[in-house]
């Protein structure tokens, strides 16, 4: 041990106090955050949930035939939307979501079909830039706080490859995946299919959840026509709204585990740089008193 | 012949007598008449009677003190010895059998030899164990590599034929296995002649290693020597001096390439530091004795190749409580053209040999010697290693996934290479039961290639983990998979 050692603690402490600074300054930030976009979340909602029950109303129509609904005979591209965060500092979110993107990716290829990526977020970017995978388009800039007008422009890209032919480079399927939010301490990436609209066949337990026999003017398709893009939409933005806040609730929980690993680390530092200290002192003694009892001799 | 060169002072007095005036521990003080002072180095002996039985004590003269006094070191035990017994000056240094008849056997520091009676030895040469290092004009930097086999020391501390090569490391790191393992790969195909100082370590070992080289056939062709730890620290301190004089005499005078392997040279200096402060020196830093340096110097400049003719050592070193900046072991470093650094941080986690690839160096790892692409190499493990040593505070904070996505895959490289570097030996196949293997430096070269270029991204960890070349990690990695 000796001065040199003690100098590279203390540079080390010093680094990692800087820091904790920084992550403890983050930490604050996606707490006061993420009670705004906890509230995005639920005031997205009602209008989430009226759209889906329209949507549904329409096409539970026996005899209705969509383009938007109805499975294509022999799939062969998906569209995969997946929703990573632009900046990092929030532990496993990204890696989380890309893993879950890989998985359906596979499960695509072994259905022979080809998946064509939509990317939100600078990680998905360079993870796919980096690995020299292809992608259809990207959005960055603003995962934790996301606006309409991007869910919008998403959406109508989305459905404008749908409407395309497969010849064309039109896909027959899109999927989304992205973070709920379930709680502050539990998101969960998930993945689902927007398009064709899939149908779960419930038995309806209550009389009042069946849907009202509905007069269409001038017709159903129609009706579907209109309200399908403002559906997709909708789905798109209340995506995004969880992702970004369970993006938060992911940094938030990050940073202050980072915080504590930091105290960890300073304090190991500390105590071997005391050791450090403390042995060269001993060393000194050591010396000065052989020295001395050597002379008194 | 000019290689027996006798360094004792004035050298006239022989068989003077004088009288021990003082014992203290392994250090004596003994009164000679004016005019037969005995010269510095040398060797007096005392004849004491303990127990019944009558033996000699062999004392090296270390100082006049004026007075007509000179203080000597014991080389045995000091045990029976009264103030006023006879001294006698043999007239020389302490003299040890060389030539052929040392291979095969066993000597102590005295050249005494512990496997047979010392009179049943047909010895027709002694030398003095102090001796000069050649001259300067005499000496040849030798740069040709010398292959072990080992992956982690082929590829990034080259051994060089005739040269001097040092393992480091603290207590229990695995120094003794590496020299025992170096015995087995060099001295078993090197044909010359192999000498073995074994320098206050353990009494055990000594006796392992023999049997070992017994078994194995070498014995033939090897000269041990061994002043283990009871020895006091006069024995210590010169049988060092004692194998080496054995390995110059193959060098100088039959003209052959030697070996020579001395486990502990710490001990050396550490002798040296017990009898210090008995002769009466003060103590300079951190205890050791004032002329550290000087007799270190001394021993390793003896230790040298000579136009056409190499001494080859591989020297272990201990270093005190992990602190390379010891005295002791800093003043080895500069004499030596390789140093192999074993980490315990490396041994903790089981992967032997525990070589720190960032700390260990050699002269000749330069691409004028070992070529290009060995040294490009080289260089870019060296570099992938240091990128991951400075990741690990980031990670031990933020997690592996907060990494960027080039430092991710750095860090996987360096994973799979720290791993690569950790190979089967042969003298570890006790403890795993594994064969040890050999990888020749084309291989080595090869596979480290193929980790940096990311060939090998696809393998698993455990796969690199003690095995030999690229091809046993592809059947382990064969192995791995269908176990599933």
């Amino acid at each position: 041990m000796s001065a040199a050692d003690i100098r590279v603690f203390r540079q080390k402490i010093d680094s990692t106090a800087s820091m904790k600074k920084i992550f403890n300054a983050m930490e604050l930030i996606a707490t006061s955050r993420i009670g705004k976009a906890r509230q995005r979340v639920a005031a997205s909602m009602p209008y989430a949930n009226a759209i889906t029950r329209a949507v549904s109303a329409v096409s539970s129509q026996q005899d209705i035939e969509h383009v938007l609904t109805s499975e294509p005979e022999n799939p062969r591209r998906a569209a995969v939307l997946i929703m990573s965060s632009d900046r990092g500092l929030a532990g496993a979110y990204s890696a989380n979501i890309l893993r879950k993107a890989e998985a359906l990716i596979e499960r695509l290829h072994e259905e022979d079909k080809t998946a064509d990526l939509y990317l939100i977020g600078r990680k998905a970017q360079a993870y796919f830039d980096f690995r020299n995978r292809p992608y259809k388009g990207f959005w960055t800039g603003s995962t934790d706080s996301p606006d309409f007008d991007t869910a919008k422009e998403i959406g109508e890209t989305l459905v404008e490859a749908f409407l395309t032919d497969y010849e064309d480079g039109g896909v027959d399927e899109i999927h989304i995946v992205y973070t709920e939010f379930k709680s502050m301490v539990n998101q969960e990436p998930m993945v689902i299919r927007l398009l064709p609209l899939e149908f779960v066949d419930e038995e309806v337990a209550d009389e009042s959840d069946l849907f009202p026999l509905y007069e269409y003017e001038p017709a159903p398709e129609e009706v579907l026509d209109a309200l399908l893009p403002k559906y997709i939409e909708s789905r798109i933005f209340s995506a995004m709204l969880q992702a970004a806040a369970s993006e938060l609730a992911s940094r938030q929980r990050a940073m202050s585990a980072a915080g504590d690993n930091a105290d960890d680390l300073i304090r190991d530092y500390t105590l071997l740089m005391n050791n450090a200290r403390q042995a060269s002192i001993t060393q000194e003694l050591t010396e000065l008193i052989a020295g001395a009892d050597a002379l008194a001799e | 012949m000019t290689a027996t060169i006798n360094e004792s002072g004035t050298g006239a007095a022989t068989g003077a007598v004088g009288r021990i005036a003082r014992v203290t521990g392994p250090v004596i003080d003994a009164e000679f008449p004016a005019d037969a002072m005995p010269g510095i180095y040398n060797a007096l002996t005392v004849d004491v009677e303990l127990d019944g039985k009558t033996s000699t004590i062999t004392f090296e003269t270390a100082q006049h003190l004026g007075e007509n006094l000179v203080r000597a070191i014991a080389m045995q035990s000091t045990d029976g010895l009264v103030r006023g017994q006879e001294v006698r000056d043999t007239g020389s240094a302490i003299t040890v059998p060389v030539g052929d008849v040392v291979k095969g056997h066993i000597f102590n520091a005295l050249g005494d030899s512990l496997d047979v009676e010392s009179s049943e030895l047909d010895v027709q040469e002694r030398w003095p164990i102090h001796r000069q290092a050649p001259h300067f004009a005499d000496l040849e930097g030798s740069t040709e590599m010398l292959e072990t086999g080992i992956k982690v020391i082929d590829l990034l501390t080259p051994y060089i034929q005739g040269g001097k090569i040092g393992l480091f490391g603290g207590a229990g790191v695995g120094k003794t296995v590496l020299i025992q393992e170096m015995i087995t790969r060099v001295a078993r195909n090197f044909g010359g002649t192999s000498v073995f100082a074994g320098v206050g370590e353990r009494t055990r070992e000594g006796n392992d290693l023999w049997v070992e080289m017994d078994e194995a056939d070498v014995l033939k062709d090897t000269a041990l020597v061994f002043g283990q730890m009871d020895e006091p620290p006069g024995t210590r301190l010169r049988v060092a001096l004692t194998g080496l004089t054995m390995a110059e005499y193959f060098r100088d005078v039959q003209k052959q390439d030697v070996l020579l392997f001395i486990d502990n040279i710490f001990r050396f200096s550490q002798a040296g530091m017990e009898v210090s402060t008995l002769l009466g020196r003060m103590p300079s830093a951190v205890g050791y004795q004032p002329n550290l340096a000087d007799e270190m110097g001394v021993l390793q400049e003896r230790i040298t190749s000579t136009r056409g003719h190499s001494i080859t050592s591989m020297q272990a070193v201990y270093v005190p409580a992990d602190d390379y900046t010891d005295p002791a072991p800093a003043n080895v470093f500069a004499h030596l053209d390789a140093t192999t650094n074993l980490t315990r941080d490396l041994a903790s986690r089981g992967l032997y040999p525990a070589v720190d690839p960032l700390a260990s160096t050699s002269r000749i790892l330069d691409p004028q010697y070992v070529g290009q692409e060995h040294y490009e190499v080289a260089t870019r493990v060296k570099q992938i290693l240091q990128k991951n040593k400075e990741l690990q505070d980031i990670i031990a904070i933020l997690g592996v996934d907060e990494l960027s996505e080039e430092d991710r895959v750095t860090v996987s490289r360096a994973r799979r290479m720290e791993q690569f570097l950790s190979q089967n030996t042969y003298t570890a196949k006790q403890f795993t039961g594994v064969e040890g293997s050999t990888v020749p430096i084309k291989d080595t070269i090869e596979g480290f290639k193929a980790i940096a270029d990311g060939d090998l991204d696809h393998v698993s960890e455990q796969a690199f983990y003690n095995v030999g070349g690229l091809d046993d990690v592809e059947r382990e990695w064969a192995r791995i998979q269908k176990e599933g």
